[in-house]
This record gives structure tokens, sequence and C-alpha cells, in this order.
């Protein structure tokens, strides 16, 4: 499962669909083999993660120049495994042993899984741990880049603000967060609970550079991630998504 | 010349001086930069200060994220304030155990005007029970010096530093003793009764124990200094040479160094254990000297405490 010295390699964006739709089809058979996974939330959020990860992400054995990918909402990592079995960096089979005591594979991803950043599942804590990472690159002038997803619901949570206050301080032109807009969470529709139309005023009103995309589409992820790193400023991408089977 | 009866004044000091040697270490502070006196190291290293504004939940993420991409980092916060943030200690520190150190300032009843919202006597207690995470707690601004320039240089992994304001009398300055993590270290020696504590407080077991020599009444005083790992030899040793412990903590009875001590002494050797600290909130006061009389944790406690189990194990 060890990527570095095997030489990572960025696919193509047609590559990368079809990839997603594969796995696509992994997670739903997942699904089958382990009622908790998040399935709706797995799906919403794959291909932004096909994208990152398959499209962009760069390694290097310096933690300030390689790339870092946060899965902020780590109940997505379903997804992120179905990804990576497709590309040969997880065994299939051992996908659907998800959540068996003893299986690396578990519901929120942990640092064993290849691309997970950090031990991820409670909301928020991945967008500060990213604004660190990020910060520490800058500082030692690395070439590394921060890739961190978020989903809306965790946009509730106070540390958002927090910590979107304080990344445009700091300039972090290398940071690049993208918010899963399924309209879904824990416990039902967005607007019913919490409403987040206003959250990408929020983030444009605090310094972010600001993105919108469809996230079932990888071009327009990748038309998306090519603004962000263009700028420098943080930047947000906010992906219009589904939850009812991925859009895909 | 530094003021050695101010325990922040000490920290800011050491600050300065480990960021000339090591150029990973990194401060951030939540907006108590001035009160904790570490904007004195953002002054002189301005890159790897991160002041990140009234934000500690953030604070500890973000130092956690620093620390995977390669930095040394020491978060500075108030002790009472870093606990609104123990979830985010919890999940985004101790659980990739992670190389972040954490000092938490104005502990305990240090804080004595702000009163029962600023004064924290429940950090060592939830430090504690986080798996990776170690506890440190000086008694005194030389066991400062003496403790964490090492902590920081060659401990890996998260650490609570628990250490107090100002007001702090120097107990151990004429101890010759070395920090090492894990270790507790004899103030006073004595056969009748051991008073074990850590932290400032201990500069009342020592009050205590030299009224209690006058009456005869031989009194050792322990300053655990680690309170995680624990010394459990010496504990256990103490134990057995004593047969009475008191233990003394500015912090909460339940769940701190008391508790700790406990722990080990109800596997190794079980004493009796009359437990001295807090079990209520605080409240504002002139002076900490003043809150820990009102609370009894003062020489006079540590007295009556002694006192009590001598009459119940004759």
């Amino acid at each position: 499962m060890d990527i570095k010295g095997g030489g990572w390699r960025s696919f193509s964006l047609d590559e990368i669909e079809f990839i997603s739709e594969k796995a696509k089809k992994t997670l739903k058979e997942m699904s089958k083999y382990d009622e908790h996974i998040h399935l709706e939330s797995s799906l919403s959020s794959l291909k932004a993660i096909s994208t990152i990860i398959l499209g962009y992400w760069r390694d290097s054995d310096n933690p300030i120049d390689r790339d870092w990918f946060i899965l902020s909402k780590g109940h997505a990592a379903p997804a992120l495994y179905a990804v990576l079995a497709e590309v040969g960096l997880l065994d299939k089979k051992e996908l659907f042993n998800i959540n068996k005591v003893g299986s690396p594979i578990q519901n929120h991803p942990d640092l064993s899984i290849p691309f997970v950043g950090m031990t991820s599942g409670s909301l928020a804590q991945g967008l500060s741990f990213s604004l660190g990472i990020s910060a520490w690159i800058k500082v030692k002038n690395g070439k590394g880049r921060v890739f961190t997803l978020m989903g809306d619901g965790e946009q509730d949570e106070g540390q958002v603000w927090e910590a979107i206050t304080h990344a445009p301080v700091m300039r972090l032109g290398n940071l690049t967060v993208i918010v899963d807009l399924n309209r879904r969470q824990l416990d039902g529709s967005v607007h019913e609970i919490k409403p987040k139309d206003y959250m990408p005023l929020v983030w444009k009103a605090v310094g972010w550079n600001v993105i919108f995309c469809d996230g079932h589409n990888v071009r327009s992820i990748a038309h998306a991630l090519e603004n962000a790193l263009a700028s420098s400023l943080p930047s947000v991408v906010f992906a219009e998504t589904s939850h009812v089977d991925g859009g895909c | 010349m530094i003021d050695l009866s101010s325990q922040r004044e000490v920290l800011a000091a050491i600050l300065e001086e480990l960021g000339e040697r090591l150029e990973d270490l990194a401060v951030i502070t939540a907006d108590v930069g001035k009160s904790t006196r570490v904007y004195r190291f953002g002054k002189k290293f301005p890159e790897r200060y991160f002041n990140v504004g009234v934000s500690e939940q953030h604070m500890i993420s973000f130092a956690a994220g620093l620390s995977m991409a390669g930095a040394r980092p020491i978060v500075v916060g108030f002790s009472v304030f870093l606990m609104r943030a123990w979830e985010q200690i919890r999940n985004s520190l101790d659980i990739m155990n992670l190389n972040v150190k954490i000092v938490g300032t104005h502990s305990g009843f240090s804080d004595f005007a702000d009163g029962s919202t600023h004064q924290s006597l429940e950090d060592i207690s939830l430090m504690r029970s986080l798996p990776n995470m170690k506890v440190v707690v000086p008694a005194d601004s030389i066991d400062i010096q003496r403790s964490l320039p090492q902590i920081v240089e060659s401990v890996h992994g998260p650490l609570y530093y628990r250490i107090g304001r100002d007001e702090s009398q120097v107990i151990t300055s004429g101890c010759t003793y070395k920090f090492s993590l894990g270790r507790g270290y004899v103030l006073r020696d004595g056969y009748d009764i051991a008073v074990v504590g850590a932290g400032p407080i201990l500069s009342e077991a020592i009050k205590a124990s030299d009224e209690l020599k006058k009456e005869g009444v031989s009194v050792a005083v322990i300053n655990l200094l680690s309170i995680k790992p624990i010394d459990e030899e010496l504990l256990e040793k103490y134990a057995r040479k004593t047969g009475r412990i008191v233990a003394l903590e500015e912090h909460s009875i339940y769940g701190g160094v008391g508790s700790a001590i406990a722990e080990v002494l109800a596997r190794k050797y079980p004493v009796k254990i009359k437990f001295v600290g807090t079990s209520t909130y605080g409240r504002s006061a002139k002076s900490t000297k003043e809150l820990w009389s009102h609370f009894g944790l003062n020489s006079a406690s540590v007295v009556a405490g002694c006192k009590d189990l001598l009459k119940s194990s004759k």
C-alpha cells in the first residue's frame, strides 16, 4: 500500500471519469456488506475525491513538497477506498471487509490508508489541520499543496468559522477546500435543519477565492481546481452534488 | 535577569532561547500572547509565531497540522480554555500521536482575580485520560527551567505542561535533580507520612512539613513533577516506608494527581490516602494564597490531613 517510491502518475480526465464510474459500482457493492457505511455521502463526494487524487496529487518524500489530501468529511472514506481499489492501491476484496475488526478498511479513514493525511471523522477539524499544513509549507517555501474535502452539514461547526477567518490572514494560496453541497446532513435535508445557501457568501466575505462547480462532472471539478491553484488566495470550491445516487 | 517568581516570564524566556536553536520550533497561541508573554517569541521569530485569534479549538487542530508538515509546535493558552478544545486534542492530535506540546498557563487558582470561569481545576484529569498524552506539572520556575527545554527537545508526542501565572514561590532551587520524564523527586525526606503532589501548591507541603517537624512528626514531601508517566517505584517506596500518604493538588480530587497516585498504590501497595484538593469551582480573590486557604489547600489543611491519618492508623 506504500505509494512512495512507486511513482505516482496523473490520469487523464477521461480516465478519471471512467475509474469513478467503476468505483461507484464498487461502492454500492460495499454497502451490501455493511449497513453502517455512509453511502449517500460517499457517492456525492466520489468524483471530487477521484479528481484530486488521480488528477492532481503530487508526491515527494519531503512533507513540505508533497501534496496533502485531508478528508475532513471522514465519513466519505468508502468512496476513497473504492477509488484506490480501482487503481490497485487497495485490494478490492479487502473493501468488502469494511468495519470488520482487524481490517484497515473502516468507516472513517486513518493514516494507514494511502493518500490519507489525517485520521478524520470529527467534523471541521480537518479544515484547521489543513491550514496548519499549508501554513508550514508556506513558512518553509515548500512546493506542496493541500486539498481538503468538507461536507455542507459540516459547515454548522463553529470551528469552521475559527478556521476560515484565519486562512486569508495568512494568505494561504496553497490551500484548496472543496465543499460537497449534497444538501443533506445526518438528520435530513439541510434546508429543514440549518440552511447553507449563505455559506459561499460567508467564505467570500472573509477573504476566500470562491468557485462553483458540478461535483458530478470531472471536467467541471478539474476546471475549478485549476482556478483554485492559480489563485494567491485560499480557495474554496462549492461542488453541487446529489445525494440520491451520486448523480453520476 | 529573569524574574523567577513569575512562571510565565520564565516560559517566554525559555521559548525565545529554544527558538534560536530549533528552526522547526513554532509557537501558537489564541490571543493570549501578551498574557502568557510568548508574544516575545513572535517578535523574534514572526514567521514561526501564529496567533490564531480567540479560537482554541482551531488552534489545536491547526498546531496538529503544523506538526504533520514537520514543525515542532508549542501551543500556549490558558489551561481553562484549552479544555474547550479537549475533543480537538483527542481527535486532531493524540489519536495520531503527533509531536505537539501544550502549555496550559494560569492553571489552578493562579488567575485569582478572574474567578471560577478562569480557574482550571479539571485539566489534569481530562488530559491524563488520553492514551498518548503525557502530563508534566512543574513545582516552580526552576522546575520549568529543568524540564521544559528537555521536553521540547527530546520527548516525542503530545504532552500537557501545566504551569501557573506569577507568584510562584521558588522551592526547588536547592535541589540538584535533573528532570527525567516519569521520575518523581524527594524534596524532604521523612518516615511518618509522605505528602505527594505537584505544582506550586507543594510550597504548602514544605510549610506543613516544617510545622509538623516541631511536633516530632517526620513528613516527607515528594514532587511528582511527571504525572503521566508516573514514578511508580518512588510511590511504592514511600507507601512502604511511611504507610500514609497525603495527596496534594491545586486541582479537583476527582481524576487528578491524587487519583493517579491511588491508581498506582491500589495495585502496588495499598495504604490510606488523604486527598487534599478541590471538589468545587473557584471564585475571585485578592491573591492565590487566599484562595488556597479558602478552599482548604493550605499548609493548615495538609497538617490536619496528616494528623487525621496518624490518628486513624495508630
